[in-house]
């Protein structure tokens, strides 16, 4: 047998008889004393990671949420990102529409981020039923392209979806029942030409009704084939290319070389943050509002834990001072604090990314319905399912340890300040 | 009063003088004050004290005359307001939190009424903490903890918890930490107090026994009969002030 296993055996026979070790003194001290009052620690690491597991509740609800708007924006109608002629969004001039659309559909085909794209004319219309008149927005799309891009066919409620076939219209529901228009009835569309302004005129039958569960877009958009549009505004082009790109992500990495190539004298290529930047104010707004309840949720947290800290200090102040004066120094004492509020930590943070993981997986599988309710214009007509953030419940975790650390500073900073006889006042 | 102090002083300094002991504690003219103004309490007042090495020695003098108080300023664990402490010839007045804790742990054992045993450790990890911070080896410590509980008889007790203690098997747990660590002195407060007279009587004559053969040095600050029947020299205090110093045998 070896010294060195000799020695290795020596030791195993002293660790029988002793169980305190010098290196780990402090820690063992701290482990034993935060299960000295169980009801209180338990209720402390309750406190704590209830307030982590809402914290991260709250955060992966907002990811949910913030990804079901952009996903309702973006996926319903306005796509990733839009191509328009220069100075058409400035102005909305109808005579500002891109030509040689051809040639860039062809460039369109060609760049891998871009999976599809829907053109679009747009023109302000006059629409007339046998009962009522309506302004609207009257999209000239190309059935096959605009399915590929937005949720119009998927919003038909009634009737059929664009065929190609001339004389079809869609109409929002709600611009139906103002129009009093029924599937099949007939409808008068008049527009101002592009290039002279001239009224041109065309009979359209009902051939569908769609709902976006979007007041604005029922209330005030109309459908008709592209070809159509083309020839009742007279023009040989498009106003607007809508894009779907491969990554959500990919809308806001400018470095990527198709946003350069779209973006030309003549055309214009924006993402959906730059086409609504109403929205994307409105969820940095929505994440401030996250940090300002991560923040509350620490402060109390923090006060929680001080409180508990002392709580616990004032109770063992007679064997504080007893550990000061048989010798224990007095950073020993603060770092048993530390300790103690680390440990408390650890299991709160353990319990709390465990008690955060089943319910934001659950809101992640089954979603939180919120249909039908708008925020900030927008129906959101699916439910929000929770995103889980692996970066975010580590951060989390992280951040409440360091919370935890730094309020337990002050108690421990208190107990290593207490001058052993004060301390044991009752006794030497 | 002055007179006192100097004839104590004097007796001090004559009995060094013929028995050659080495002075163990010293404090001179050592003053504890508490509030101020009105409210001033005056809890020792100029303490002039000398103890030797292997001195069984018991403070004695009614509640509230300075004798905690003595005992605390002795063992470095409150500052006087003023005056100085010196043991084993440093002096402890001025140390800082660290070198004050430093200082207990390597030359003073502290027995305590009421016992103050950590609860969250056993009896044999009581003993054995104190070691621990000296930096002893787990061989050494195993050695000690097994001699010390024989010598206390608390045999067979060594992982029981305080609360699973009578009074007295706890203090004697108290009087082996105390031991454990060797120090120069052991300062007791009151360390009978709260025990039976029997289980009292026994604890201490294990005291006497120590202090005889070991040499251990002993200082009581105590009520109890029977330890002032014990001890070889009686300090009394009356409202902070040493009024008498008897040495017997």
């Amino acid at each position: 047998m070896t010294n060195h296993s000799k020695q290795r055996i020596a030791q195993q026979n002293d660790d029988e008889v002793l169980t305190l070790s010098s290196n780990g003194l402090v820690s063992q001290l701290a482990k034993r004393s935060i299960f000295r009052n169980t009801r209180r620690t338990l209720l402390t690491v309750l406190l704590i990671s209830c307030s982590l597991a809402a914290i991260l509740f709250t955060d992966s609800f907002v990811r949910g949420m913030v990804g079901s708007m952009i996903k309702i924006s973006t996926q319903t109608f306005l796509g990733e990102g839009q191509i328009h002629q220069q100075g058409f969004r400035a102005t909305n001039d109808i005579d500002l529409y891109i030509r040689n659309d051809e040639l860039l559909y062809k460039k369109l085909d060609s760049i891998k981020e871009i999976t599809a794209y829907a053109p679009r004319v747009i023109s302000g219309a006059m629409t007339s039923s046998s009962e009522n008149v309506a302004s609207a927005i009257v999209y000239g799309v190309d059935a096959i392209k605009e399915a590929q891009v937005s949720k119009l066919k998927q919003a038909m409620v009634s009737g059929t979806y664009l065929s190609g076939i001339e004389g079809e219209i869609l109409l929002g529901d709600r611009l139906a029942d103002l129009l009093e228009v029924t599937l099949g009835d007939r409808l008068v569309v008049t527009v101002s030409e592009a290039n002279g302004g001239d009224l041109s005129q065309a009979l359209f039958r009902v051939s569908g009704l769609f709902s976006f569960n979007e007041r604005n877009m029922d209330n005030g958009m109309a459908f008709v084939n592209l070809s159509q549009s083309q020839k009742l505004l007279n023009i040989e082009g498009v106003h607007e290319i809508a894009l779907r790109l491969e990554e959500l992500n990919q809308a806001d990495d400018k470095s990527l070389s198709f946003w350069k190539e779209l973006n030309t004298e003549q055309l214009e290529t924006l993402s959906w943050q730059e086409l609504v930047p109403q929205l994307s104010s409105m969820l940095a707004m929505t994440k401030y509002s996250t940090l300002i309840v991560s923040v509350i949720m620490y402060i109390l947290v923090s006060l929680g834990l001080i409180n508990t800290m002392f709580m616990s200090i004032f109770e063992r102040q007679t064997e504080f001072g007893i550990l000061l004066a048989i010798g224990t120094r007095p950073k020993q004492l603060f770092l048993q604090i530390i300790l103690e509020g680390l440990f408390i930590g650890i299991l709160s943070v353990i319990a709390g990314l465990l008690l955060a993981f089943i319910f934001c997986y659950w809101g992640s599988v089954t979603g939180i319905d919120y249909s039908d309710i708008e925020m900030t214009g927008m129906t959101l007509n699916e439910p929000i399912y929770l995103i889980l953030d692996v970066f975010s419940f580590a951060q989390m975790g992280i951040a409440t340890l360091g919370i935890i650390v730094i309020a337990c500073l002050y108690p421990a900073m208190h107990a290593a300040r207490l001058q052993p006889s004060f301390a044991m006042r009752k006794t030497l | 009063m002055m007179t006192n102090i100097a004839e104590i002083t004097e007796m001090t300094e004559n009995y060094k003088a013929k028995t050659g002991n080495q002075t163990i504690i010293e404090s001179k003219m050592l003053c504890r004050h508490f509030g101020q103004g009105d409210t001033l309490v005056k809890a020792l007042s100029d303490a002039n004290l000398t103890i030797e090495k292997g001195e069984f020695t018991a403070i004695i003098g009614p509640s509230g005359s300075g004798k905690s108080t003595l005992l605390q300023l002795i063992g470095g664990l409150d500052s006087p307001t003023s005056g100085e402490v010196f043991l084993d010839n440093k002096n402890i007045s001025h140390m800082t939190g660290t070198e004050l804790s430093d200082f207990r742990r390597d030359h003073i054992g502290f027995i305590f009424q009421a016992y103050n045993l950590i609860p969250v450790l056993s009896a044999k990890e009581n003993i054995e903490y104190i070691m621990l911070l000296q930096g002893i080896s787990a061989s050494e410590r195993k050695k000690r903890v097994a001699m010390i509980m024989h010598a206390v008889g608390l045999e067979g007790l060594e992982d029981r918890r305080p609360a699973q203690l009578s009074g007295g098997q706890q203090q004697r747990v108290a009087v082996a930490r105390a031991m454990v660590s060797k120090p120069s002195i052991i300062l007791a407060d009151e360390p009978t107090a709260n025990l039976d007279s029997k289980t009292g009587a026994d604890l201490l004559d294990m005291m006497k026994d120590l202090n005889e053969k070991q040499k251990m040095t002993f200082v009581f600050s105590t009520h109890d009969p029977k330890i002032m029947e014990r001890a070889k020299r009686i300090i009394r205090l009356v409202d902070g002030r040493i009024v008498d110093d008897e040495r017997r045998g």
